[in-house]
């Protein structure tokens, strides 16, 4: 059957604007696309970093050394338990990568170490046996603690790299242990990677309520100095964008003094001398209070020298603030409500759920990183992609016309031209998915574009040479154009699956740049089984109809 | 009608491809087996995506490369072996440095770096043996911030507990021998940079680090095989076995022939490259399935027919579709070799091969493998028969 029924025809038609629909964004003018939806104006196809320029990173987390630093951590912690529990022990290592190894001088006392090992932390795995305890964070502690190691460096690569004032930085987790750092358009990659691994400094102050209580424009005492809250830096960033982009490029950076004397953010006079640094905290996690309806609060834990100056700094202030001073912004100034001694402690306010987790997320990002190296980079100069863009469009123009015109010449105006047509349509579908999936376009992809161009007509050679056979063979016009579509498509769709098979295992396998050829080509090859068949048998039909040839021009 | 079709082919065709099967099979087996010894023998050019290693792509600020000056200056540079060549036109050039070891000549490296961008007064040794430890000594004490700012300007990036407590002249920064080897890539670059940066600008850099490099070779072997095999796979399903092996032994041709290519050009085996294999494994099988569809038709439609009879016979009758739909791909590959510019080149020279070695497979390998393989014992026999009474 040749002919399309109704609803066949009204499916092709309707296909065919949504993907004008979707294509469009790419070529409308940035002051039409102002006026248009946000989602519609998402459907794009951004320009992958090879042809845009930029700097793409792949980083690798030491994981193992965070490990190995808690496991030492949890030795030191288990050392003292034991001794204030008054249990006698021979030795305690670290299994590097591993576990500690408690091994105890009575094994009698072996329930009295593994009670006060639990105090120290409940979750740990308890194995061994007589006088030898080995403790080992469970598999899913373990898991939890990567993750949170790599979101937490997540965290502070966005915060050092949206610094620079670059655009749209794209920092995802690949795999286990790495994160994918893509910057477009940066040229100068040094200062990028000096900041790439630069922690923060966190620091606790005590804020000097007098100066406080004295109001903005009292003097401060040399033990003081004013330091921009990160509200009030957020608040500046929104009403003043233009000072916001000064403190951001100043060379050298800006003190935090000089930024609340020139600038005028909301500022807090803390104390200088810092009451613990963020080296001395080991953990801080958003969690929930147990009584009072479970308000969210962020809990943290010291090592031991921090918890002794945390626990004599808090007895001495109760009542007063402490701020938590990150690089240059104070990110939170709880008040101290009582002596906070044992080496953690929690911050309580009105916080929402999210809120807690990004001030969690902000206290680790002074402790705890791991070692971010650099294992793949790749830099890319803006006009190196724009020869790569250049190239890359001239090769696809010529290409596309190369083979329109052999299609032409070989079978005529007719059949060659609505395969042509169908062709072209199909890269427009193309177009339309790339810009819906927001798919990058790479060099690679452009090749990907081209070789689809040669592939999507394949399916209509094979039509149109059964078509020839069918009409050799004594059918009518009519007849063979249907008998050939119905024909040739088990060839069509078998040479084609094999094609997609290769484009698909080509996806899973590959990355960057070899991704985005991939895309292009599997898609292509997907549109393409409707362009050449159903759109292309649409328009056929449609011509037979119309000029009632007594031999097709074949 | 504005003009006639022009059939490729104008009447229906009778060659005896299968005839010289013989002789495609000597040729094939020549072919493979010079690839694969050229492989052993003279090997890949690896790009740095698989072995690791730096590429840097410059354009001097005036003039041409000097390619002799730049081969000497760079050799002599302690980064190892660098290669050379220009890149897309006379003004550019693309430096290849091998992976870096994380040996004491790249902690000489970094010094020479150091001394550079920060004084005179920095010294950077290596640590111990057998670990990956460097020691920075600055002229005057710092504080660990300014530690910090200091190493990085050779390209060393360090976290909080590695850098020294209080305010000294020396630190030690511990790492591992793996660590030390992938910030070597850094350092390398820097001295480059260092050395040509005033006469030329670099225009982009790509380093894979040693780690990377063999996972990528490892997915891209991986690749290569599941490929290879989903889709013989799918042949048998869709055919029957001996359809599946013959496309199957089509493909590890046509991939054999590329790599082949690879080998003889001395083209860089980069992960393009790797997708121009894949696809050309995709691709090619397309005019063999073609064939193979057309050989089920006939053998239902012509039970009494020899077997080569019937091979050549199908083979004739989709010959025009196939030199059709490989000429397609043929044109619009041959755009990209001429217009695709210096980074598509390996990639599209290889396509443009095994869109030749895969027209010539469908026919000579997969079609003939159903001979070796005994697809229809008893119309491979009335052949038998057939050729006897010839010579009779």
């Amino acid at each position: 059957m040749l002919n399309l029924q109704r609803w066949q025809t009204i499916a092709v038609i309707a296909f065919t604007a949504l993907a004008v629909l979707f294509a469009l964004p790419n070529v409308l003018p940035a002051v039409v696309l102002d006026h248009l939806p946000g989602w519609y104006q998402q459907s794009r196809i951004n320009l992958g970093l090879d042809l845009r320029g930029g700097a793409h990173f792949l980083l690798e987390a030491d994981l193992r050394s965070v490990l190995n630093e808690r496991l030492t951590n949890l030795s030191d912690s288990v050392r003292g338990e034991l001794r204030k529990q008054q249990v006698p022990f021979k030795d305690i290592t670290v299994e590097q990568g591993r576990a500690v190894n408690v091994v105890l001088r009575d094994e009698t006392q072996r329930a009295k170490a593994i009670e006060a090992i639990r105090n120290v932390d409940p979750s740990l795995g308890v194995s061994g046996s007589g006088d030898t305890i080995r403790l080992a964070y469970s598999d899913q502690d373990l898991f939890r603690r990567k993750k949170e190691v790599i979101d937490q460096s997540i965290e502070i690569l966005r915060r050092r790299v949206d610094e620079t004032g670059t655009i749209e930085p794209t920092i995802v987790r690949q795999g286990d242990d790495r994160i994918l750092l893509q910057v477009p358009g940066i040229k100068d990659t040094t200062d990028l990677k000096r900041k790439i691994n630069q922690t923060a400094k966190l620091t606790f102050h005590l804020v000097n309520e007098d100066v406080a209580a004295a109001g903005p424009n009292a003097p401060v005492p040399p033990t003081t100095f004013m330091v921009p809250t990160r509200e009030g830096m957020q608040e500046l960033r929104r009403s003043n964008p233009k000072a916001w982009e000064e403190i951001q490029a100043a060379n050298p950076r800006l003190g935090p003094e000089q930024i609340c004397r020139r600038y005028q953010p909301q500022c807090l006079p803390v104390l200088k001398r810092v009451v613990v640094g963020g080296e001395d905290l080991d953990d801080a996690k958003a969690t929930f209070e147990q009584q009072q309806g479970g308000r969210p609060i962020i809990s943290f834990t010291f090592n031991a020298a921090g918890g002794r100056a945390f626990c004599a700094a808090t007895r001495a202030n109760i009542g007063k603030r402490l701020a938590i001073q990150l690089d240059n912004e104070i990110i939170s100034a709880p008040v101290v409500q009582g002596a906070i001694c044992g080496g953690s402690g929690i911050i309580t306010g009105t916080f929402t759920t999210q809120q807690t987790q990004e001030q969690a997320l902000l206290l680790r990002s002074g402790a705890l990183p791991a070692t971010l190296t650099i294992i793949e980079e790749r830099t890319v100069g803006a006009d190196l992609g724009a020869d790569a863009i250049r190239d890359g469009t001239v090769a696809a123009l010529v290409g596309t016309a190369l083979v329109i015109l052999l299609m032409l010449v070989v079978y005529g105006p007719v059949f060659g031209g609505f395969a042509s047509l169908a062709m072209m349509v199909n890269m427009l579908l193309v177009f339309a998915g790339m810009s819906v999936l927001g798919a990058s376009l790479t060099l690679p992809g452009i090749a990907g574009l081209v070789l689809t161009v040669g592939m999507s007509v394949d399916s209509n050679v094979l039509i149109y040479e059964r078509v020839r056979e069918e009409s050799a063979a004594g059918r009518s016009p009519f007849s063979a154009v249907a008998t050939g579509y119905e024909r040739a498509l088990t060839a069509v769709i078998d040479s084609n699956l094999t094609a997609l098979i290769a484009g698909v295992l080509l996806f899973g396998f590959g990355s960057g740049p070899i991704r985005g050829f991939a895309t292009s080509l599997t898609l292509g090859l997907l549109t393409h089984l409707f362009t050449a068949t159903i759109f292309t048998r649409m328009l056929l039909a449609a011509w037979v109809r119309w000029r009632r040839p007594t031999a097709l021009p074949i | 009608m504005l003009w006639r079709p022009h059939h490729l082919i104008r009447a229906r065709t009778n060659f005896d491809f299968l005839g010289k099967r013989k002789i495609a099979l000597v040729l094939s087996t020549v072919i493979n087996v010079a690839s694969l010894v050229g492989v052993f023998v003279f090997g890949l050019n690896f790009g740095i995506d698989f072995e690791g290693g730096i590429a840097i792509q410059v354009k001097a600020k005036q003039g041409n490369v000097q390619l002799d000056e730049l081969r000497s200056t760079l050799g002599h540079l302690g980064v190892g072996e660098v290669s050379l060549q220009e890149f897309g036109d006379a003004s550019t050039a693309l430096i290849r440095v091998q992976r870096q070891e994380g040996n004491n000549q790249c902690v000489a490296n970094a010094e020479r770096v150091m001394k550079r961008r920060a004084g005179d007064g920095w010294a950077v040794k290596p640590g111990p043996a057998g670990t990956g430890d460097v020691a920075f000594t600055a002229p005057n004490a710092l504080d660990a911030v300014n530690w910090r700012d200091a190493v990085s300007r050779v390209g060393l990036t360090v976290q909080e507990r590695q850098l020294p407590r209080g305010t000294v002249n020396t630190a030690k920064i511990d790492m591992t021998p793996e660590q030390r080897a992938e910030w070597c890539q850094q350092v390398a670059i820097k001295l480059v940079e260092d050395t040509i940066g005033s006469n030329y600008e670099l225009r982009g850099t790509e380093s894979v680090g040693p780690k990377i490099g063999e996972e990528l070779m490892r997915n891209g072997v991986l690749a290569v095989v599941a490929t290879l095999a989903a889709i013989a796979i799918y042949v048998w399903f869709r055919f029957e076995w001996q359809f599946g092996v013959g496309a199957l032994i089509a493909l590890l041709h046509d991939v054999l022939c590329t790599v082949g290519l690879f080998v003889l050009l001395q083209l860089d085996f980069s992960l393009t490259a790797l997708a121009a294999l894949l696809t050309i494994a995709g691709y090619s099988i397309n005019d063999t399935v073609v064939i193979f569809d057309r050989v089920r038709e006939n053998m239902r439609r012509y039970k009494k027919m020899g077997l080569v009879e019937l091979l050549n016979f199908s083979i004739n009758e989709t010959l025009a579709r196939t030199l059709m739909t490989s000429g397609t791909v043929f044109v619009a590959v041959l755009a990209l070799v001429l217009f695709g510019g210096p980074v598509l080149y390996s990639f599209s020279i290889a396509m443009l091969w095994g869109v030749i070695v895969g027209t010539y497979s469908s026919i000579w390998v997969a079609s003939a493998c159903l001979v070796y393989l005994k697809l229809r014992p008893e119309q491979l026999r009335i052949d038998e028969e057939k050729a006897e009474k010839a010579k009779a």
